[in-house]
């Protein structure tokens, strides 16, 4: 197993997107180099405070929140937690030490409990992972008001291995309908499944990779949907040391505090909506949030709501299979553009990452057809040449005008700024719409993150779109968009170290 | 360990090499020349023609690609005359102002789609497009007021500059999309800018995928000068003369599925409306079940404080800085509310506070936390119903009939649905349960009478529903709007729902 080495994860491996892989070395870890985020043998975790800068925080506007955090020992502080990586039936050891003021726990429901940890104390438990499923961790206590604080992440539990014959699915108990759809995903016919495969979702198995394109196998994301409200945080972090703020009153204030239309409010209800700790640039234009990947290689996007609102999460560019709701494997996976977050939620999204079908094809019913004749370039409707290349600033094909957004932007060496257009980008966002906003306004700076097109793997010759410096991994001496190429795909940093 | 001496920082991720995406995602500054568009068909070029059903698979179904048929149909109906053939021409952010039903001081202030060729709309919410499935849809549309208003449409899938999301894929104040809408259903289009705002205000409307033929079929003939002549096939209707939504009945109990077999159509159990082989496109009527009413609830919430107060489409636009991500101006358009409001600076997006309700813009004469029902009989106008006459919002059915309910949350609160009669849930989100290949992961089911369901913000449904007796008198089907915060009831609307 080849884990990435510290120094590098220090680097790159800011901004909520940092993996924890704990316990044995099964296939799907030891092959996936995407999950290789530190390995540990034990969650070494301390319960204690950060200050956070938030999205719109700069020199000439403070955006910032108090939140209460479980700080793993070899990582990075962050809210929420790390997502952490495990093997259904793993052992695994469980270290806990409360830095805080008042009682703590981490909990996992059916898989640990450590009960209240008193302040100073540590805590030390096994547990066994349970069943293959997306799990909330967080703290139990005083409900929700140390989960809502910050206490919480997500904890995922790997199936050992697929059904004899068939192809992996994230779950150790799928149900029929949901194997189905996971055999179906993938070329038919190639070895080592002849019998598995569909017309209709060619490219890779969800649990296939392809080191000739940098695709890692069992791609998945990861969102954990949090409301942060600054006013209240403070207070709750300033309230009596030793004593619980009372839950009653902060779930009122947070919900329902009374309007206030001025900015800086004084009122309790949230200001930041959060994926994994970012929101708008910082969860949007991120390889760690946003899924980058080729028409044919199907992801998993895990859904947790650690907060107290509801959310309704939309995708644009491919439907949604429901696959899994609050630890049932569903066994009726309905497909969708948008579903609903109440409160502690937990949903898989399996994202087929089929062309968009409501792009102009030859027999119009959805398929992935030939494209029609379009365009002044002879072209066709797919793949959408004109539409990648016109809109990069730089020398356009005849009858097509460069077209970029930002431009009056400069470097310092005063060469222009210019963000392409129309990227195969799409967005995903919470379609309740108050939660898009950072501070009461600022569209767009909310919670959003998105979904990209890098190539199309069922299609001759156009395995990888042309792009431009898109993305970027978080800091400087990031592998993304040097010299203004774009590599041939989007690994995670650790992928080519 | 507290607020004030906290253990830990967290800092905010530098910009630094991508203030360009950065900037773009909350103050996009279009240069350059108006682009050409990519990958443009032209429509005016395609055809469209009558079309009769010829039973029996394979049929060869018409030629790809075609053009839209509805913009000629709506011209032949008298409704106006289209500026481009086969293209829906639409502008954005029409001012309304709405009394209330309660009579309030101040009405409520809406922004409107219209339709400029054919007059519908300016009205909230904007027409109802429908297009028949696999046509080439075009879409003029020009924005009004502050940087370019898009219209993304919801749930079809289409490359990104014709995802109309601004901000982020395309900043295109007028522009043409184009789409092939692709799998029969329910769908809805609002504008994509400003978006906690905009749609909020009223910048949206339905959006159906119709079956293959229709609209072609109700063409008699087509003139040189591109004028359709109109047969006696209803407008929207299919080949047959029944109006027809995507459903697989054959994954349905044998006692349900005996109640909508008449008419209904399979198709390839492998392929769907593929034909057999994956070749060719099978019977236009193929995972389709005839109906006999329809009815489209759009269920929709209101703020009166936003409207109130935040009626400038600037509101709350941040402006970057002359280093992105250093000084980036995020308290910026913070706009005065009219007097004689307080002149407080207005910021407050975040903080949504339903208190009128809508269904399919007929208001609920209810306060917060009320009960009320609106008026029975509503139907929707075929001019703003692009042509096709008799849908319902409050539902009144015969016994015998086939009752297809096409239902919308466009609230920023979830909705609880009660329906006084069984239903089954044939479709989510444009996408028909059990149809073949993408849909054979799932299948139809039932909802029994009085059975809850909830859904949120954005999500449809279509459910099929036989009118098998009827119904006492004062029968309603419950919309209840949820709080996406706390989830308290805000208000309770009752539809009629009648069979007689």
């Amino acid at each position: 197993m080849e884990g990435i080495n510290r120094r590098d994860f220090l680097k790159y491996g800011l901004g909520g997107a940092a993996v924890l892989v704990v316990g044995s070395g099964l296939p799907w870890i030891t092959e996936n180099k995407a999950h290789a985020g530190i390995r540990v043998q034990t969650l070494n975790f301390t319960i204690t405070d950060a200050l956070k800068d938030m999205a719109t925080h700069n020199t000439i506007n403070s955006a910032q929140c108090y939140f209460w955090i479980f700080k793993e020992a070899n990582l990075p502080a962050e809210c929420p937690g790390p997502h952490i990586f495990a093997t259904e039936g793993d052992t695994i050891e469980l270290v806990v030490t409360n830095a805080l003021d008042e009682p703590h726990a981490f909990f996992i429901p059916g898989m640990v409990n450590t009960g209240p940890i008193a302040p100073g104390a540590t805590v030390r438990k096994f547990f066994t992972a349970g069943n293959g499923g997306t799990y909330l961790y967080f703290d139990n206590l005083n409900q929700p008001v140390n989960r809502v604080m910050g206490l919480h992440g997500a904890f995922i539990v790997m199936p050992k291995a697929p059904a004899q014959g068939h192809k992996f699915t994230p779950y150790s108990e799928p149900t029929p309908l949901v194997q189905k759809l996971f055999d179906d995903f993938g070329t038919p016919g190639r070895a080592p499944w002849p019998s598995l495969g569909s017309r209709w979702f060619p490219g890779l198995a969800w649990e296939e990779g392809d080191p000739a394109t940098n695709t890692y196998p069992f791609r998945t994301y990861i969102w954990v949907l949090h409301q942060a409200s600054p006013n209240l945080f403070a207070l709750v972090g300033d309230f009596t040391p030793g004593q619980d703020y009372p839950a009653a009153q902060f779930v009122q204030r947070f919900l329902h505090d009374p309007f206030d239309s001025a900015k800086p409010t004084t009122n309790a209800i949230p200001q930041y909506f959060t994926i994994s700790g970012q929101s708008g640039h910082f969860s949007h234009n991120s390889p760690y949030f946003c899924p980058n990947q080729r028409v044919g290689e199907p992801v998993i996007i895990r859904l947790l709501n650690a907060g107290l609102w509801s959310h309704s999460m939309h995708i644009h560019a491919n439907h949604q299979y429901i696959t899994y709701v609050n630890g049932v494997v569903m066994e009726n996976p309905i497909w969708v553009d948008v579903f609903t977050f109440l409160p502690m939620t937990v949903v898989d999204y399996t994202c087929p990452y089929m062309r968009p079908p409501s792009i102009p094809n030859v027999r119009g019913i959805g398929r992935a057809d030939l494209g029609l004749p379009a365009g002044v370039s002879g072209g066709r409707t797919w793949p959408p040449n004109e539409e990648l290349t016109t809109f990069i600033p730089g020398p356009a094909p005849l009858g097509v005008t460069p077209f970029q957004v930002v431009g009056n932007l400069v470097d310092g060496a005063g060469n222009p700024l210019g963000a392409q257009l129309s990227p195969l980008c799409y967005p995903m966002h919470d379609h309740s719409e108050p939660s898009q906003t950072a501070q009461g306004g600022n569209y767009n700076m909310g919670l959003i993150s998105g979904i990209n097109f890098i190539g199309d793997r069922n299609t001759p010759g156009a395995m990888n779109f042309p792009n431009q410096p898109l993305f970027h991994g978080p800091g400087p001496g990031s592998p993304f968009g040097v010299n203004g190429v774009f590599p041939a795909a989007v690994p995670p940093p650790w992928f080519s170290k | 360990m507290s607020f004030t001496s906290p253990a830990l920082h967290i800092d905010r991720i530098s910009v630094v090499g991508e203030e360009a995406e950065f900037v773009k995602m909350f103050d996009p500054n279009p240069v350059g020349a108006a682009p050409a568009l990519p990958e443009r068909i032209d429509v005016t070029a395609l055809p469209i023609f009558p079309f009769s059903y010829v039973p029996g698979p394979p049929p060869a179904i018409n030629p790809n690609p075609r053009a839209n048929p509805v913009p000629e149909v709506l011209e032949a109906l008298g409704f106006g005359s289209p500026a481009t053939a086969h293209t829906l021409n639409l502008d954005l952010l029409n001012g309304l102002d709405i009394p209330t039903w309660d009579g309030r001081l101040l009405p409520l202030h809406f922004m409107t789609i219209r339709d400029k060729d054919f007059g519908a709309g300016g009205t909230y919410p904007g027409p109802t497009v429908r297009v028949p499935r696999g046509v080439v849809f075009h879409c003029d549309m020009a924005g009004k007021g502050p940087p370019p208003h898009t219209i993304h449409w919801h749930g079809v899938e289409p490359t990104p500059i014709n995802d109309g999301v601004g901000h982020c894929s395309m900043e295109l104040g007028k522009t043409t999309y184009q789409f092939q809408p692709n799998f029969m259903g329910s769908y809805f289009y609002h504008c994509h800018r400003n978006t906690m705002q905009h749609f909020e205000f009223g910048l949206f409307g339905f959006l159906i995928v119709e079956p293959p033929d229709a609209y072609f079929s109700s063409i008699a003939s087509v003139a040189g000068n591109g004028r359709v002549t109109l047969n006696s096939t209803p407008v929207g209707a299919s080949s047959d003369g029944r109006f027809r939504i995507a459903a697989n009945i054959l994954t349905l109990p044998a006692d349900i599925q005996a109640k909508f077999a008449t008419g209904f159509v399979p198709g390839d159990p492998t392929y769907g409306v593929a034909g057999p082989g994956d070749v060719g496109v099978n019977d236009p009527h193929a995972f389709t079940v005839p109906y006999d009413v329809e009815a489209i609830w759009v269920a929709d919430d209101r703020d009166s404080t936003w409207s109130d107060l935040a009626s400038d489409a600037f509101q709350t636009f941040p402006i970057h800085g002359t280093i992105p991500g250093v000084n980036d101006n995020f308290q910026a358009n913070a706009k005065l509310p009219p007097l004689p409001f307080p002149q407080v600076p207005f910021f407050a997006f975040n903080d949504f506070h339903a208190d009128y309700w809508f269904i399919t813009g007929v208001p609920v004469p209810a306060h917060l936390g009320g009960t009320a029902q609106i008026p029975p009989n509503i139907t929707i106008p075929a001019a703003s119903n692009s042509g096709k006459s008799g849908t319902q919002v409050s539902v009144n059915a015969q016994v015998g009939q086939t009752i297809l309910l096409r239902c919308l949350d466009a609230a920023y609160n979830n909705l609880r649905i009660t329906l006084p009669v069984d239903a089954v849930i044939i479709a989510w989100d444009g996408r028909p349960l059990g149809v073949p290949p993408c849909g054979s992961y799932n299948h139809a089911f039932v909802v029994p009478k009085n059975t809850p369901m909830t859904i949120s913000v954005a999500r449809r449904f279509d459910a099929l529903i036989k009118a098998e007796a009827p119904t006492p008198s004062n029968t309603f089907a419950k919309i209840e709007f949820m709080e996406t915060r706390g989830n308290t009831v805000t208000a309770t609307a009752l539809v009629p729902f009648t069979i007689i």
